[in-house]
């Protein structure tokens, strides 16, 4: 394959990168007036995966004739690292001061586990001593290990990419590139990358490889292929009646055991009405789980084989009553609002963190013990909640996060400056 | 200027043993470890809200007092989670020199019910290897949930519910110092939506003063039924019920919008299973099926699959009920 699309179309300039206007103007003006003494020295911008953040930042750098030190989250990211690679690139300028440096640390969210121990604070301390400005994007921001990053950093929020603004890009691909497709087919494309535009971008590319032109059912068939085999596999197991067939069936797919448990859970209900029926088939898939419990908890990959088994067949095998029947399938909902939720719950988490480090208590016991209270007083008394507010030193998302709504938000945002 | 504490659980926690309400022959043994300078490894159980966090504070500044800083050293198990915490930060507090006159550091490692059982095997070789340095008090809700090694090696305080004069009283003195207006009936709805949890009284005292100058049976309960969802509730009833689709998504509801763990959906249904309207005998059947999934939740993956099981059983022991 020749040079994946999203680099050879990327924007040159800022004037090329689409959407989030103001975010962009942000940007620039932040390059441009950078200065040591600044008292926010670093940028963070956030939202989600393929909306532009890391495009614009070379944009623009290349606009104002900045050079670019970059680490991301593929690169190990502990203490050692970030200061060897972007520390000295940090302190050095005072040497060969000809041009203009912007330090970026791309996906910072990639910071996690036991290998990037320090790795926040590092990242902090560079800001401080930095001689050039800093750059960093994240998807999620509220997770709470960000809580300290957070006050260095000026907030920039980058939202998703308009359907109609991802066609025209992606007409424009189709233009260059002598693809013959209709608007229609596009727009589906547009609609179903969900506002990223790298995804449709790629999206794009793989559907059209060897092709001069790109039908609707070209797409359709791209993005059912994957859920297909899923209902398949469900079928075959809900409707099997000899165990060891269900078990091959459902352990030969290559759907990852631990998302097919979910689909299991998601849709025993539709293929079993009985009481009897359903709270075997869950104490099945509950055994299963644990396994899988004792098999990551305790490296035991020999229980793998009881996983599958007790999943699919001890669940299948549970139906005594219903009769087997036409099943549309559905996603399961329990990933699919915790995709959703992500960004909610790490508010929730970021601001339990706040209220348990003030109160001796974990961050669960902040977000179980004080925050319903919270959200009262902040609806009743601004005033107060303005002054709760500076205590547990809330960012604004949060204060409106438990504002709950634009008006109350507003109130104790005037509140607070007065104060 | 120092900054004024907003919270009124923490502006007027006691600052020392002997303001602690109620837990009088408690603070009498704490008081005497202070005087000998001298304290075993301690284990503080009881439920929320009894002054198990408050009492280990009070003995460490009691005890160090302008060496409070460094030698006082407080962790939440369920933040800090895991074996690799008690390897390394717990250590290194451990095994190094205390400050001041007395001998060892405390570290008081709260909710450490939450430690699994590994964890916990490693804390009881740290807790040997420096009990020169360091005395430990864990903070639990059930002191069951700590294996048997540790319990034999620290003395049990057993933190019971406060009594409502205690409560009462503390409600008192601080709407008196807040210029709070508490009316006796306003009193009365306090005491019993906190169940002898003085941080839930508190909490809801200062919420129901966020309405308007006076504190009266109608505010408590306002805030009470804003702040206490009743989804917990609901749940249970779709599930026994036998409407699993419905309960399962208002658990998701719980799990997500509310923000509560397993271990708190657990024992929420746990506390609601003896309140609702079923016989007596199916109320201890009920309990042991949440036992068993309590036990599945600790060992698995997955909780809300643990948990979409509990509401399956639910519905089974509904339909039988409905049988009788």
């Amino acid at each position: 394959m020749s040079l994946p699309w999203t680099e050879k179309y990327k924007p040159l300039g800022i004037s090329e990168v689409v959407g989030n206007e103001k975010a962009l103007s942000e940007l620039v003006g932040f390059l441009r007036s950078w200065r040591r003494d600044a008292s926010k020295k670093a940028l963070l911008l956030y939202g989600s995966p393929g909306n532009g953040k890391t495009v614009s930042v070379y944009a623009a750098a290349r606009d104002l004739g900045f050079e670019i030190v970059e680490v991301n989250a593929s690169d190990k990211r502990n203490l050692e690292m970030i200061q060897r690679t972007i520390g000295s690139a940090a302190t050095m300028s005072s040497l060969f001061p000809v041009k203009g440096k912007v330090l970026l640390i791309d996906e910072v969210d990639g910071l996690s586990g036991t290998e990037d121990r320090g790795g926040v604070g590092a990242i902090i301390s560079v800001i401080k001593s930095s001689e050039h400005p800093i750059v960093l994007t994240a998807n999620n921001p509220w997770d709470p290990k960000f809580s300290s990053l957070r006050q260095y950093c000026e907030m920039v929020s980058f939202d998703k990419i308009r359907a109609p603004t991802v066609r025209k890009v992606l007409r424009r691909i189709c233009d260059r590139e002598g693809i013959r497709v209709d608007d229609s087919v596009l727009e589906a494309l547009a609609t179903n990358a969900e506002g990223d535009l790298r995804a449709a971008i790629n999206d794009l590319q793989a559907l059209s490889q060897n092709k001069t032109e790109l039908t609707m059912e070209d797409v359709v068939l791209y993005s059912r292929d994957k859920i297909r085999s899923i209902f398949e596999v469900l079928g075959k197991m809900f409707g099997g009646s000899e165990a060891r067939l269900i078990v091959d069936d459902v352990s030969s797919t290559d759907v990852d055991y631990e998302l097919m448990i979910h689909w299991i859970n998601e849709n025993i209900p539709q293929h079993m009405s009985d009481a009897k029926e359903l709270s075997d088939a869950y104490d099945m898939i509950s055994r299963a789980d644990v396994f899988l419990g004792r098999i990551k908890n305790r490296q035991h990959w020999g229980l793998l084989s009881y996983v599958f088994e007790l999943m699919s067949a001890g669940v299948s095998l549970s139906r005594t009553v219903t009769k087997p029947h036409f099943v549309k399938y559905q996603f399961p909902s329990w990933i699919r609002n915790l995709s959703k939720t992500r960004v909610t719950r790490s508010k929730l988490s970021s601001i339990g963190t706040k209220i348990g480090n003030k109160c001796h208590t974990s961050s669960s016991g902040g977000v179980e013990h004080y925050l319903p209270y919270l959200e009262i007083i902040f609806q009743a008394d601004p005033k107060r909640a303005a002054k709760i507010s500076k205590f547990f030193e809330l960012e604004d998302e949060l204060i409106e996060k438990i504002a709950g709504d634009k008006k109350t938000h507003n109130k104790i945002t005037k509140e607070l400056k007065k104060e | 200027m120092v900054e004024e504490i907003q919270m009124w659980t923490e502006k007027y926690r006691p600052k020392q043993l002997k303001q602690i309400v109620n837990q009088k022959e408690i603070v009498n043994r704490l008081e005497s470890f202070v005087a000998q300078k001298d304290l075993p490894h301690c284990l503080f159980a009881g439920p929320p809200g009894t002054g198990k966090t408050t009492a280990a504070l009070c003995l460490a500044y009691e005890l160090f007092g302008e060496y409070f800083q460094g030698n006082f050293l407080e962790l939440n198990a369920s933040d800090a989670r895991g074996i690799d915490v008690i390897r390394t930060t717990v250590k290194d507090f451990a095994r190094t020199m205390s400050l001041g006159e007395i001998p060892f550091k405390i570290l008081a490692l709260d909710e450490a019910d939450a430690l699994t059982t590994e964890a916990q095997q490693a804390l009881r070789r740290t807790m040997e290897r420096f009990t020169r340095t360091c005395r430990f008090i864990l903070i639990v809700n059930y002191s069951s949930r700590i294996i048997e090694p540790i319990q034999s090696r620290c003395a049990l305080f057993r933190f019971p519910r406060l009594s409502r004069e205690d409560i009462a009283g503390m409600l008192k003195f601080i709407s008196d110092k807040e210029g709070v207006k508490l009316e006796d009936e306003g009193i009365e709805a306090v005491l019993y939506v906190s169940e002898g949890d003085m941080r839930r009284a508190i909490n809801t005292l200062q919420a129901a003063s966020a309405y308007g100058e006076s504190v009266n049976a109608d505010s408590v309960y306002k805030v009470t039924g804003k702040a206490r969802p009743e989804e917990v509730r609901e749940m249970l009833e779709l599930s026994l019920r036998g409407d699993f689709v419905q309960a399962r998504k208002k658990l998701h509801e719980l799990l997500i919008n509310y923000g509560l763990s397993g271990v708190d959906v657990v024992r929420q249904v746990h506390r609601e299973t003896f309140n609702i309207d079923i016989p007596e005998t199916w109320k201890v059947r009920i309990a042991n099926i949440v036992g068993e999934i309590d036990f599945r939740m600790s060992e698995g993956a997955n909780e809300e699959i643990q948990l979409s099981a509990l509401l399956a059983q639910f519905s089974l022991a509904g339909q039988e009920i409905g049988k009788t």
